[in-house]
């Protein structure tokens, strides 16, 4: 699995090009769907929902490998959910169909969110941020602190590379002697973040951050029809969704 | 003892970092690996010790093919000195990062002390033996990182930007230390932007550039041919420069031999 494939990538889908607000809209109706229902079918539903927004927005393969990549935790929710679940109902049925809906839960869950940063810039979504009247020293370090994820992979690597070249194995031992291993792992790379946060911290006070109390903006974004007509797109599917609970009293 | 054959390396498909290596490093060979940002330096190193495993064609270490050698077994011969010491350093203390190969190679508890006690002394470490190393200074702390290769005595070392940060006084006591391992008989690779360190120091060098071999040889015949540097985005040593603008021919990386051809010049116009 290839890490890097996370980051975002400048394209010109039309996914891409919605306002960052519209995709917001989606993100949160969508979210609360999947924490809502607990029917896996319901929640396998809202799931491929969110495949034809990946096929339009051109990012199917890094949508899938992002799921891919999650494919080790759902196991693990899964058997958790399994054996705390039957612990204390002792009842079958009701333990698989539970836990193969926090499953699905969750890989709905990283699908959505995988969909929404996987399509929108950082800028505009610190635009978005902004329009939303969050305080922008706010908005400013969440976006640094995406900005770098990638960065931190990078370096993670490294680390990884050079404790390797001084004889860790991360394959041999017991789970716990793994756990451990990572300690030379993790110590080097909050170290050299901090050092890095501080550095730039520096190089952001000797450029003149936050010398003015008001900021003026390169980029602004506008709501149009197209975002106006996936918000209703979505905001249908939501109510059909939760239709079926009234009518149908799917839970 | 390390042979590149037809060695191909790619991070993104399409896109050759390694192109067509081919070379040879014999035992107790110390050398320099020059070449501009991007040329695959580093990449290269990191096929010795295995991090990396060619796509096509082989490397083998002491007879080792890498690809079916663990990068474990091949650090116990090959010591990998990384360019950023905060990318290896997480022990309480100085004492315990060095200890942390030499657990990890399993050496029996006796010799590590010795070992330890030994590698404190030579890199001048001892009054930090207890000290975190993250209080230490950059030069230290690089020191700290070196120590910990060499505690466990690789027979081939690998040295990643040793000289950025360090003052022209540490920088000669990096040379004696890397003099003095090579003079044991161990192999020194040595990847550096520092031409003038390589000029003044290592008696051989590779030039790299976009992923290929274009010059291996002795420094001297290497770094004196300045139209194979500019080529390659690689400013000559200064000595070469005043060699060419006082139209010596062929132009010296020695200092004793340019200053006793310039007493040459200004006797001749006395």
């Amino acid at each position: 699995m290839n890490i890097f494939d996370f980051e975002y990538k400048r394209e010109s889908s039309i996914i891409h090009r919605l306002d960052p607000r519209a995709k917001l809209v989606y993100l949160i109706l969508f979210t609360i769907l999947t924490v809502y229902f607990t029917n896996p079918i319901i929640l396998f539903l809202v799931f491929l929902s969110s495949l034809p927004i990946a096929i339009l927005g051109k990012i199917v393969k890094k949508w899938a490998t992002s799921i891919k990549g999650s494919l080790f935790f759902i196991v693990f929710i899964f058997i958790f959910n399994f054996i705390g679940i039957f612990w204390t109902t002792g009842n079958f049925i009701d333990t698989i169909t539970i836990s193969i809906a926090m499953a699905i839960r969750f890989i709905s869950l990283i699908s959505i969110f995988s969909i929404f940063f996987l399509s929108t810039s950082p800028e505009d979504l610190m635009q978005s941020m902004i329009k939303l009247k969050l305080p922008y020293e706010y908005v400013l370090t969440f976006n640094m602190a995406m900005r770098f994820v990638p960065t931190l992979a990078k370096e993670a690597q490294t680390i990884i590379d050079a404790q390797k070249s001084r004889g860790l194995e991360f394959e041999k031992g017991n789970i716990f002697q793994k756990v451990k291993k990572y300690i030379p792992i993790l110590i080097p790379l909050i170290i050299s973040s901090l050092r890095r946060a501080e550095i730039i911290a520096d190089a952001m006070e000797s450029r003149a951050f936050g010398a003015s109390k008001t900021r003026s903006f390169l980029y602004t974004l506008n709501m149009n029809k197209k975002d106006f007509i996936f918000i209703i797109i979505c905001i249908i599917v939501f109510i059909t969704f939760l239709s079926l609970k009234i009518f149908f009293n799917i839970q | 003892m390390i042979e590149f054959h037809n060695v191909f390396f790619s991070y993104q498909p399409g896109k050759d970092i390694l192109k067509n290596i081919n070379l040879k490093i014999n035992k107790g060979e110390l050398l320099a690996i020059i070449g501009p940002n991007g040329a695959g330096k580093t990449t290269l190193i990191k096929h010795i010790n295995g991090l990396l495993k060619p796509q096509k064609g082989y490397v083998k270490v002491l007879d080792m093919n890498t690809k079916e050698t663990t990068v474990a077994l091949l650090a116990r011969h090959v010591g990998f000195v990384f360019q950023n010491p905060d990318h290896q350093l997480f022990a309480e203390t100085v004492e315990k990062e060095i200890m942390f190969a030499l657990i990890n190679f399993n050496f029996p508890e006796n010799e590590i002390k010795e070992r330890v006690e030994r590698i404190l002394h030579e890199l001048d470490l001892i009054k930090y033996r207890n000290k975190s190393p993250f209080m230490l200074s950059g030069g230290e702390r690089k020191r700290v990182a070196l120590a910990s290769v060499l505690c466990y005595d690789p027979s081939i070392l690998i040295l990643d930007e040793p000289t950025i940060g360090q003052d022209f006084h540490q920088k000669l006591n990096l040379i004696d230390l890397i003099n003095k391992l090579n003079k044991e008989g161990k192999t020194v690779i040595i990847v550096t932007h520092d031409i003038e360190f390589v000029a003044d120091f290592i008696p051989k060098c590779i030039i790299m550039s976009e992923g290929r071999i274009i010059a291996d040889g002795p420094t001297e015949e290497i770094l004196t041919d300045s139209k194979l540097l500019l080529e390659n985005y690689l400013l000559p040593p200064q000595l070469v420069e005043i060699s060419i603008a006082l139209n010596i021919n062929p132009p010296t990386i020695n200092f004793e031999k340019l200053v006793s051809f310039i007493r040459k010049i200004i006797e001749r116009k006395e």
